[in-house]
């Protein structure tokens, strides 16, 4: 089984992407009814028809050892497919094909499935990691478009398969499953370390604005991509965040980090008061001619399922999301009056927090223990934080660490989710890095150490040090 | 045992012209040429008797004490029944064997899906052939959908490995015409659950041979393999339980009964002495543990006898206590030594009726039985002048607390760096498992935890050097070098200073007690091959 080639696992890549519901098309001839969405959409329809039968045979097979919980994954050779039962009876899933570069011929410099078929390598990737990004997919399109079930109920099976190619079609090709890892699984959340005072400012400004502008249901305030005050779920914060630091924040962005004179620089437009402007909505508030639209979110969908405007207004470095009920039309004159009584506000805040944050970083001194390499994770509140992870843009996540160190990363996370109880694991990989995971109550930390000669002692007191100074509140086991 | 024949002959005459031990000469040739692709040790040179002549043919006209065994014939139950009255089922692996109750299980009771470990065995025809619980019949259907899905993946030019889910994990193999598949809750590793029906299908092929499965189904698509594994389910699922509570199908690694190294060498010369050619092992075990090996010097230049096969062997003889009748002389396929062609092997226990010892002697020529049951009166002789039995009696597994170590509560220690390392067989030591897996369960739930960690640490994309794991009830260590593979058990509030502490007292004592624990010398013999029986090399 074991080829003696060098292999090196590589980019797992898309094959194809797809959601049935079985209940639509039982009879024979009429399985292509099935099938509510499929990318390619270019493949033949037979093919289509083929694969998604074998998705319910695994399921229907599984489901004679455990009726309850059916498949998640099938591995086979050549791909991986992952299955998620969104909603009762509708199935989305996701076909990975894993290919591999063999080192030693130069023809694979140029290497693509076709190419491949006769070299395929074991697999490395982890289930759980995507497993979450097929859930998160729809999350992501549950924010936009609502459950499955209610599109059906507006507008028949038409309506929701309109709905998936729209925003599937374009949702897969930001997508990069080479990126993928623990971070993925967690579906977390970076808050932003404040003093109790300008919290306390950031309250108010949220409340007053509440007060002044009744129609606003919800609010979230960020600062530099993390979160500091959420309205919102648990859930549909989370997806949320999500979007706004993945995919809205760095289109965005690119204009503001140009220089004072640059032409890239938004048109400020003689409004010298503030640096408040929208990022959904009116893009010039001045221009009486141009049409905006905000963008409609769906939110709390298990009970009382609103749909939402979102409401993006941004001043330097600090962005606060409004939602308002979808039933109200927002008009220009609205735009307005929220331009001129938040903008000002939000620019003084958000030079408050930055000279704050300047302050405590230079009393707490150099970066509290850089050289640490660590991914911590809170259950409870969905706070992230990782010093692996450089800034996420639209496209890539990078990791200044080897993808196998993350994937024993993922393994470990693997083992704490078997269990409730506390644990520590501590292990030694084949390059002499040291991974430790530590497991308290709903928090999980990982670290990883680059110490070749040290044994196991010296790595315990290392991250012993590191959470003394990081996580001291935080009893982790010895 | 002779009003047996003609109900042999009776039954198997539709499949004579496709069954193994057939007397059609013109299928003969076949086995010289089969295939030695899955053959780990290639033993070109292996004076492979011809295998077709139907061992019922030997000595039936002898006394009562000789019992003639045709595994694959599933003559066994009945004859072992048969001789012995009626004989307690309890096999000597200590698994007591409920096992007509499985067959008789309602496979649609939730009691049946709940069982912890499903394995089934079907022809690439979709026909059933094993079920670990239910009776295949039952499970046709399901075994007709598990086809399904092989044949449907197969079509698109890719092969169906694995399927998960939040309980369970299946995995498929397909070895040759036959298609192999695990449910399992115990969350394993695909890699542990493959190896461990890796070890099903070898268990048949050592009832069978690769060569002879892949024959019959070659002549005939969809037969019926359960003529030829009638009554030997007894043996999967007696392979299926030790793989579940032995420690050695995980570590690849023969467990060998610690005993004082002087007894063992005398045993060994007993052994050395007693041989007859074409005899290739001499194996003495005791309370299922290995006690001494002696090997063919010429054979095992060429190829080692694996762990595996000896596991085979040891759990062929466990399952069924009709062995424990006198004497024993059958056909046995070792399949990772050879996977295409018999042994005879010569089993007999020494001291009835206890049978706890057992000597095994294996020859390549079917017709020596006197000459080697000659062997066993010598060596039975030698250890009587010995009192070797009695010695034997006495020595036990060692109890943990005799490292001297406190907070060690259980190890696994298997080393590479043996005399002699890559002709040698593997072997492991480890103490009995004391308070607090004093149980069952306990134990189980040790054996899944090293489970867990071998699967990490072996894991084929991301192998580890070392893991060390703090959990609730215990902390784990395990521990590869190139020297050796150690698994360890401690107290869960062992400080990790403690910890390695312990380790290194622990390895200082099993290097100082290794001629105890292990065989570290096997000795060899040579027994020149009776001429009229050798096969030329290049044949």
């Amino acid at each position: 089984m074991a080829s003696g080639m060098q292999e090196k696992l590589y980019n797992p890549s898309l094959l194809s992407f797809f959601v049935y519901n079985p209940s639509f098309g039982p009879r024979e001839g009429e399985e292509e009814k099935k099938i509510l969405f499929y990318h390619p959409s270019d493949v033949e329809k037979n093919e289509k028809i083929r694969n998604v039968g074998l998705c319910e045979a695994i399921v229907q097979f599984t489901r004679t050892f455990c009726p309850t919980k059916p498949a998640k994954s099938l591995h086979t050779q050549k791909n991986r497919q992952f299955f998620f039962e969104a909603e009762d009876s509708f199935w989305i899933v996701m076909v990975h094909w894993c290919s591999c570069s063999v080192f030693l011929k130069p023809v694979d410099r140029f290497w693509s499935p076709e190419h491949s078929k006769h070299v395929f390598c074991k697999y490395s990737l982890i289930d759980t990691v995507y497993g979450a990004v097929l859930r998160q997919c729809y999350s992501m399109y549950k924010l936009f478009n609502g459950t499955f079930v209610r599109a059906m109920e507006t507008g028949g099976v038409e309506l929701l398969m309109q709905k998936l190619e729209k925003f599937f079609y374009r949702y897969l090709q930001t997508l990069h499953l080479q990126s993928c890892d623990l971070l993925d699984v967690f579906g977390g959340i970076a808050f932003f370390p404040l003093d109790k005072m300008t919290y306390l400012k950031i309250q108010s400004f949220v409340n007053r604005v509440e007060e002044s502008l009744s129609l606003i249901k919800y609010t979230t305030f960020l600062y530099n991509d993390q979160l500091i005050w959420s309205g919102l779920e648990q859930d549909d914060m989370r997806i949320l965040y999500k979007y706004l630091t993945t995919s809205l924040f760095p289109r965005h962005s690119e204009p503001e980090l140009a220089g004072r004179d640059s032409p890239l620089r938004p048109e400020v437009a003689g409004n010298l008061l503030h640096y408040g402007r929208f990022l959904t909505g009116p893009a010039n508030i001045k221009d009486p001619e141009a049409k905006f639209r905000f963008p409609r979110i769906f939110v709390n969908t298990k009970d009382s399922y609103e749909e939402l405007h979102l409401i993006v207004y941004k001043a330097m470095s600090a962005a606060v999301c409004f939602m308002i009920s979808a039933s109200m039309e927002l008009t220009r004159e609205f735009c307005e009056q929220l331009d001129s009584l938040v903008g000002p506000q939000l620019t003084l805040l958000a030079s408050d927090i930055c000279e704050q944050y300047n302050v405590n970083r230079r009393i707490s001194g150099p970066e509290k223990e850089p050289q640490f390499k660590f991914i911590y994770f809170n259950h409870m509140n969905l706070a992230e934080k990782s010093t692996i992870h450089m800034r996420k843009t639209a496209s890539v996540s990078l990791t200044s660490v080897h993808p196998d160190l993350m994937k024993i990363l993922g393994d470990i996370n693997c083992d704490f989710a078997r269990v409730d109880e506390d644990e520590e694991i501590i292990v030694k990989a084949m390059t002499d890095y040291w991974v430790v995971g530590k497991k308290s109550d709903q928090r999980e930390l990982y670290v990883i150490l680059n110490q070749k000669n040290a044994n196991l002692i010296e790595v315990n007191e290392e991250v012993k040090r590191l959470c003394a100074t990081q996580f001291n509140n935080i009893f982790f086991l010895d | 045992m002779d009003k047996d024949d003609n109900q042999e002959k009776g039954e198997t005459e539709d499949i004579r012209s496709c069954d193994p031990p057939s007397v059609d000469p013109n299928l003969s040739t076949e086995t010289d040429n089969c295939s030695k692709a899955e053959c780990q040790n290639n033993s070109g040179d292996q004076p492979s008797t011809d295998p077709e002549q139907a061992p019922t043919e030997n000595g039936h006209e002898d006394s009562g004490e000789f019992v003639v065994t045709m595994l694959a014939r599933g003559k066994l139950e009945e004859q072992g029944v048969g001789m012995m009255g009626s004989c307690p089922p309890l096999s000597i692996t200590g698994t007591s064997e409920g096992a007509p109750t499985h067959r008789d299980e309602d496979v649609m009771a939730e009691s049946w899906r709940q069982h912890r470990k499903h394995v089934f065995v079907l022809s690439e025809a979709g026909k059933p052939i094993y079920s670990r619980y239910g009776s295949e019949e039952a499970l046709s259907s399901t075994m007709g959908v598990m086809m399904a899905l092989v044949s449907f993946v197969q079509s698109s030019d890719n092969t169906i490995r694995s399927v998960y889910s939040d309980g369970h994990t299946v995995v498929f193999m397909q070895k040759g015409p036959l298609v192999l598949v695990s449910v399992s809750s115990s969350r394993q590793s695909e890699q542990q659950l493959r190896g461990e029906l890796l070890y099903v299908y070898y268990q048949i092929v050592s009832m069978l041979t690769q060569a002879s499965i892949t024959r019959i189904f070659e002549n005939k698509k969809n037969y019926d393999l359960r003529r030829l594994l009638a009554g030997s389910e007894k043996i999967l699922d007696g392979l299926l339980n030790l793989v579940d509570s032995d420690p050695s199908f995980l570590l690849a690694a023969v467990h060998c009964l610690p005993l004082a190294s002087s007894l063992r060498d005398s045993l060994s010369q007993i052994l050395q002495k007693a041989i007859t050619p074409n005899l290739v092992f001499s194996i003495l075990i005791a309370k299922n543990q290995l006690l001494t090996i002696v090997q063919e010097k010429t054979v095992i230049e060429d190829a080692r006898l694996e762990p595996a096969d000896v596991h085979l062997l040891l759990n062929l003889i466990g399952a069924s206590s009709a062995f424990q009748a006198g004497e024993i002389w059958t056909p046995i396929c070792l399949p990772l030594f050879n996977p295409d062609c018999y042994f005879y092997a010569y089993i007999s226990y020494l001291d009835p009726p206890e049978c706890t010892v057992c000597l095994l002697l294996l020859s390549t020529d079917k017709e020596a039985f006197y000459a080697v049951a000659e062997c066993k009166r010598r060596i039975e002789e030698a250890m009587l002048t010995q009192s070797s039995l009695s010695l034997i009696a006495k020595a036990h597994c060692y109890s943990v607390s005799q490292v001297g170590v406190s907070d060690l509560r259980h190890f696994m220690y298997k080393p590479f760096d043996i005399p002699d390392h890559h002709k040698q067989l593997t072997q492991f030591t480890s103490p009995e498992m004391e308070a607090p897996y004093s149980t069952e369960e306990e134990r189980r739930r040790l054996l899944d935890l090293y489970r867990h960690m071998h699967g990490r640490i072996h894991s084929s994309s991301r192998p580890l050097k070392l893991i060390y794991h703090v959990a609730e009830r215990e902390t784990l260590l395990a521990w590869v070098t190139s020297k050796f593979e150690l698994y360890t058990c401690f107290s869960p509030l062992v400080t990790k200073a403690c910890a390695i502490n312990a380790i290194t007292k622990l390895l200082r004592w099993i290097k100082k007690e290794e001629d105890r624990l292990f065989i570290r010398y096997p000795p060899k013999y040579s027994t020149t091959p009776n001429p009229s029986k050798t096969h030329d090399k290049n044949e």
